[in-house]
């Protein structure tokens, strides 16, 4: 596999979020201290730098589908709105930060259109659009619809900065956000439990308890399993439809890396020196041997390609390394950077895949075969 | 030695208008040009330009193991977390926790939680205390004892609103509850910034700073008596006697302050027909020089006992001799060889006196008593033990694991440095409720092999704690 360095920037600080447009064509880096800058996918020229939030930024999302948006643009901003102020599509960015406001930006004016202000100075994280499925997207017109949690509470947000509903406090601050693929609910996690709320009625669909903290959650592909990386250094598995759970223990740290392989058949998780890569298929993986990555540092970052079996991740010793994992020698390239990776996220087409660091590095690579 | 290049934690804590505050912006002031966050629940009026502030709601999370002491800051971890996600590290982060918060899981967070471990050190726990207030504090409820009873350091703030004598005993009884903590008496929170800062109150290396000196106020003896004895043979005599001659010039329940009042209770702990002394060399009656012996005392009532029986010699000396009386009373010769003063320590206060040949009464040229001052009428209190001798490693890690587990709920801290059969280095160690942390320092080299710990807690029993430790001895 030919591995080539397409191009590289720096941010003033860490790159603490990382995402690709929909379309592949611009890649938004987002530093810790607040700015979001964005991209252009060929060569890293430096479309718009974003102000972002005071006192930091925590997460960005892209709006996954474009549609026609009414933004309503605070009182500040009526004069930044500009010519695509009145319901124009655009490519809309959401980000959330440490000032307790969700800010909308438009991606090819390189402005903010819309903000919306949930509680002031509390931090918002994390931050996920719902998928919008074609069955979603002949059924309603403006699918999108923004998941951002701020403290205990869990709210869903329309595009225009408005509210579209707010539930009820959860009994800790949310800690982790996972969209079914379908986009019928959003699992959202908690010290001590995890839940399901539907989409459309805004009921909870199934709730689950855990006796620790949970960092991270994810969904396969399929729907099937829903899993959650834990602080009591474990990965728990629910199947909702089957009623089922599972339990891999023996982690050397908290788990809070996790990403699972298209097919949904494999989960690979950090939480240790070695990537582990779990067999989903069939009954499950509990009882069974994990395939083993090996890294000399702590594992910081995983991420599977979007529709193919590569698998990226990335350790404390600043190495990033692609895998193909089932394979006897599964390693098919690593890179050193100066930095442990921050964040890997894979292009729409899979033929790219952007790092950001720890030192606010950003690295794409070009990865074929 | 390689350097902890951690980011240094420090914790304020103290009940609202002790003075944490103003504490708080002076360190800010002072450290200048370092990059330092605070962590706040109070909205007070903290900030210096350019200094981080985070507000936070005190969140807690229970470990997995059913044990109600295990817990940890869930939002702290959470703040904590994303305070390392920064391109240049921190300088150091100030947490300031209001008067209801429980130091306990506090600290614990630093220890939970790997990567917090790998990044941060914490330093200590100051307490600041409003001087006119901790009392009512103190009695109303358990959290203003919880802050003491964590403390690295304590502020005895406000020092201008209460009377001299107040502060004396103020001090004192902070002191029984812990006497770990250094305290420091201050009007506004005034005292150089380094004594709050760099603390090494959870540093193992630093373990071996506690002075046994300090550790125990409780004194194991009640009462010490100073004679100038010429060489000679002499005869002690203890508990009710029959000699008519002499009777006001003995040591018989008067001190020289309570003339027939009669109303001295004997403190009749344990067995009437035992009693530990010890008679020490003193120097002179200089102040400096009974304090020497009576610390010289304080390590030999912890050691092991010699008995004797009646009619058998009491030797001055340093070891302990548990005297046999019958009916509580006994007679024991003295045989001095050396003229000098001689110190006589007795566990417990009661009727002494010595004689010399011819039935001649000898006074004491100083008599001082140690009685315990509402040390069980306070719940939470220090148990400070010193003892010589050596360690067996098994039963050591037994005992500790044993009692962490059926008491760690009530033991809020230890410390110690032991020293452990077969190990060349001390064996330092420091715990906060089941967290417990050990490990091989520097080695003893020429210095005697001193056990020296401290149990800081509620509902602590000084007897079994130090008898458990004496069974963990090698003979």
């Amino acid at each position: 596999m030919n591995v080539t360095k397409v191009w590289a920037a720096q941010l003033d600080d860490y790159a603490i979020d990382l995402a690709w447009s929909p379309e592949g064509r611009v890649l938004a880096v987002a530093s810790a201290a607040g700015p979001v800058t964005l991209f252009d996918r060929a060569n890293g020229r430096k479309r718009h730098e974003l102000p972002g939030h005071a006192n930091g930024t925590n997460a960005i999302a892209w709006m996954p589908q474009v549609e026609r948006v009414v933004p309503h643009p605070p009182p500040a901003l009526d004069d930044a709105a500009g010519p695509r102020a009145e319901g124009n599509r655009f490519l809309c960015l959401a980000t959330g930060g440490q000032d307790g406001c969700v800010r909308w930006w438009d991606a090819d004016a390189g402005s903010q259109v819309a903000e919306t202000q949930l509680a002031a100075g509390a931090w918002i994280e994390p931050l996920a659009w719902r998928p919008v499925t074609a069955n979603l997207k002949s059924q309603i017109p403006n699918p999108n619809l923004l998941a951002a949690a701020v403290g205990r509470k869990l709210l869903l947000l329309h595009p225009d900065g408005s509210v579209a509903q707010t539930f009820a406090d959860a009994p800790k601050t949310l800690s982790a956000l996972a969209w079914h693929p379908q986009g019928s609910c959003v699992a959202v996690a908690w010290f001590g439990g995890v839940c399901l709320w539907d989409a459309d009625d805004f009921r909870v669909q199934r709730q689950y308890s855990y006796g620790s903290a949970i960092p991270a959650l994810t969904w396969s592909p399929d729907g099937r399993w829903l899993v959650a990386g834990a602080q009591d250094n474990a990965v728990h598995l629910w199947l909702p439809e089957e009623d089922q759970e599972f339990h891999m223990s023996g982690y050397e740290t908290k788990v809070r890396e996790l990403s699972f392989s298209h097919d949904s058949r494999w989960l690979a998780t950090g939480g240790a020196r070695d990537a582990c890569v779990w067999d989903c298929s069939g009954a499950g993986p509990e009882g069974r041997e994990p395939l083993a990555l090996p890294h000399t540092g702590r594992v910081c970052a995983v991420a599977y390609q979007r529709a193919h079996g590569c698998l990226a991740t990335a350790a404390a010793d600043h190495e990033v390394a692609l895998w193909d994992p089932p394979r006897p020698q599964p390693l098919v390239a690593s890179v050193k950077l100066t930095a442990p990776a921050s964040k890997l996220a894979w292009s729409p087409d899979d033929t790219q895949l952007a790092i950001g660091s720890q030192q606010g590095g950003v690295l794409v690579l070009q990865v074929g075969t | 030695m390689s350097a902890d290049t951690r980011i240094p934690v420090t914790v304020l804590t103290g009940f609202l208008g002790a003075g944490k505050t103003t504490l708080l912006n002076r360190i800010l002031t002072e450290q200048h040009g370092r990059k330092l966050a605070v962590i706040e629940n109070e909205f007070g009026e903290v900030g210096v330009d350019n200094q981080l502030v985070i507000q936070t709601d005190e969140e807690i999370f229970a470990m997995n193991n059913g044990c109600l002491c295990c817990t940890v800051r869930g939002d702290l971890l959470r703040i904590l977390g994303r305070l390392l996600k920064r391109k240049d590290r921190l300088d150091g982060v100030l947490i300031e926790t209001t008067g209801l918060a429980d130091p306990g899981p506090v600290a614990q967070t630093f220890f939970n939680d790997p990567e917090i471990r790998e990044a941060y050190r914490l330093e200590g726990i100051v307490t600041v205390v409003d001087a006119k207030h901790i009392v009512q504090h103190l009695d109303d409820g358990r959290e203003a004892k919880e802050q003491v009873a964590f403390a690295d350091v304590i502020l005895l703030n406000k020092t201008d609103l209460v009377s001299a004598a107040d502060l004396d005993r103020l001090e004192a009884r902070l002191h029984r509850m812990n006497t770990m903590a250094r305290i420091h008496r201050t009007r506004d929170c005034d005292l150089p910034i380094d004594r709050v800062l760099d603390i090494g109150g959870f540093n193992l290396s630093r373990a071996t700073d506690l002075d046994p000196r300090f550790l125990d106020p409780e004194y194991p003896f009640e009462w010490a008596g100073v004679y100038e004895l010429a060489a000679g043979a002499y005869e002690l005599c203890l508990g009710h006697h029959d000699h008519e001659e002499g009777h006001g010039d003995g040591h018989e329940h008067d001190h020289g302050h309570e003339d027939g009042d009669g109303d001295h209770d004997h403190h009749h702990h344990g067995d009437t027909d035992e009693l530990d002394v010890a008679l020490l060399p003193v120097k002179s009656l200089d102040a400096t020089d009974l304090a020497a012996a009576r610390d010289v005392a304080v390590q030999v009532f912890s050691d092991w006992e010699k008995q004797v029986r009646p009619g058998e010699p009491v030797a001055p000396g340093t070891t302990l001799q548990r005297l046999r009386l019958t009916g509580g009373h006994g007679h024991f010769p003295v045989p001095i060889a050396q003229a000098g003063r001689y110190m006589l320590f007795t566990a417990h206060d009661v009727p002494t006196h010595l004689y010399a040949a011819g039935e001649i009464l000898v006074r004491y040229v100083h008599d001082q008593t140690y009685r315990h001052e509402h040390s069980h009428d306070e719940e939470v209190a220090s148990v400070g033990i010193t003892m010589a001798g050596e360690l067996d490693a098994k039963r050591l890690n037994d005992w500790i694991g044993g009692l962490l587990a059926k008491k760690g709920q009530d033991i809020f801290r230890c410390k110690g440095v032991l020293a452990v059969r077969g190990a060349e280095k001390k064996l330092v160690f420091q715990g906060v409720h089941m967290m417990f942390d050990a490990k091989f320092d520097q080695p003893w080299g020429g210095a005697p092999r001193t056990n020296v710990f401290v149990f800081i807690g509620r509902n602590l029993n000084r007897e079994e704690l130090l008898g458990g430790f004496k069974s963990c001895m090698v003979n």
